[in-house]
């Protein structure tokens, strides 16, 4: 089990290009539809704490999945095969002093490559809408999250804290 | 002691930076090139454009990158470990809470409405990565095919990497590709340094 949730943390740490964002359809394809190791509401859930909690999306999200999985040891593996991969490339490339960026067929490749990212990032934003119960009276919410960050940059830590008070406030009232 | 500098750098790096991915970078910048001299300014935007062209978080890129550069195999290492620790610690408090607690009321009611934040927060990185991205008609037409195959075809995001590769390794737009790896990240990075 344990090799299970390190090879499959390894092949999405290799194969994801783009970041963090671009690696969570593939965890999730992963870790709900094709091997079952948790629900894919409390997947969706995981996102949301993973972008809570301070640190690289895909560490935070690797983290959540192999402990709720396997505990300790699920979270070890998990996170290991997630950075392994990151780990051995840079240092490889920084080995051989970044020349093969500089190659006329890798930067046509990533010419596609880099809006290929952007629909991966895409994609999932339409299934989580429907997962995290999005209806037309809650969608101001979401939408002015996105305006502030996106294109105000406001940084995200106020909105999180401020949306932690609010339902905590509001499970009370 | 360069080592446990460089360690204690990377901590409050990744005990401070909200939002992952592209919000991380700008903290980097200010660690390593303003607070501490380890790499020039002109260096870091080629360690981020390796970093976005490399699998993996861009964030642990980045800090293996610098890592390797101060410090060799043990300071690569030594980075990561430190972006990632404060992750382990926090993400874990936060995930056995939510393994005791996710029946509680209070709690449902947190994840309600983070969950809806969260989707307002990827839409925000879509914004800023869309615009660097999708720049010439090759670009737009690789998106859209991407997207209609991944959102209606359900294509599993392996293939249509690989074969978005051999798509832009045969019709691939250097002109693109080559302008403005350091510009686009200069202009992300600033945006983000602004910010926090």
């Amino acid at each position: 089990m344990l090799w299970q949730i390190f090879i499959t943390f390894f092949k999405i740490g290799a194969f994801t290009l783009g970041g963090g964002y671009a690696m969570l359809p593939l965890i999730k394809k992963e870790v709900c539809s094709k091997r079952g190791w948790i629900s894919e509401d409390d997947f969706v859930n995981g996102i949301a704490a993973a972008q809570s909690s301070p640190g690289p999306i895909a560490v935070n999200i690797s983290i959540y999945t192999g402990y709720h999985v396997a505990g300790f040891g699920g979270m070890f593996m998990a996170v290991l095969g997630a950075i392994l991969p990151s780990l051995i490339t840079i240092i490889l490339i920084a080995m051989l002093f970044q020349q093969y960026a500089e190659q006329v067929y890798v930067k046509r490749a990533f010419s596609a490559l880099r809006p290929a990212v952007v629909a991966l990032i895409a994609t999932p934003l339409i299934e989580m809408a429907k997962k995290s119960g999005l209806k037309t009276q809650n969608a101001w919410f979401p939408l002015l999250a996105a305006i502030l960050v996106g294109y105000l940059n406001i940084t995200p830590i106020y909105l999180i804290v401020i949306t932690i008070v609010f339902a905590i406030w509001e499970s009370y009232k | 002691m360069i080592y446990l500098n460089m360690f204690i750098t990377f901590f409050k790096i990744g005990l401070f930076s909200f939002g992952g991915g592209y919000a991380i970078l700008a903290m980097i910048k200010q660690e390593v090139v303003l607070n501490n001299p380890w790499v020039t300014e002109a260096e870091f935007m080629q360690i981020v454009a390796i970093s976005q062209m490399t699998p993996g978080p861009i964030a642990i890129n980045t800090a293996t990158f610098i890592g390797y550069t101060k410090g060799g195999i043990p300071g690569s290492v030594l980075c990561t470990f430190g972006v990632i620790l404060p992750s382990l610690i926090l993400m874990l408090l936060i995930t056995i809470s939510y393994i005791k607690l996710s029946k509680t009321p209070w709690f449902k009611a947190i994840f309600k409405r983070l969950r809806l934040l969260s989707l307002g927060l990827i839409a925000a990185a879509l914004i800023m990565v869309l615009g660097h991205a999708v720049q010439s008609l090759f670009a737009l037409l690789v998106f859209i095919a991407c997207f209609v195959s991944s959102w209606k075809f359900k294509v599993n995001p392996f293939y249509m990497l690989i074969a978005s590769a051999i798509v832009g390794i045969l019709f691939g737009d250097i002109s693109i590709s080559t302008m403005n790896w350091s510009e686009i990240s200069h202009a992300l990075l600033g945006i983000f340094s602004h910010a926090s």
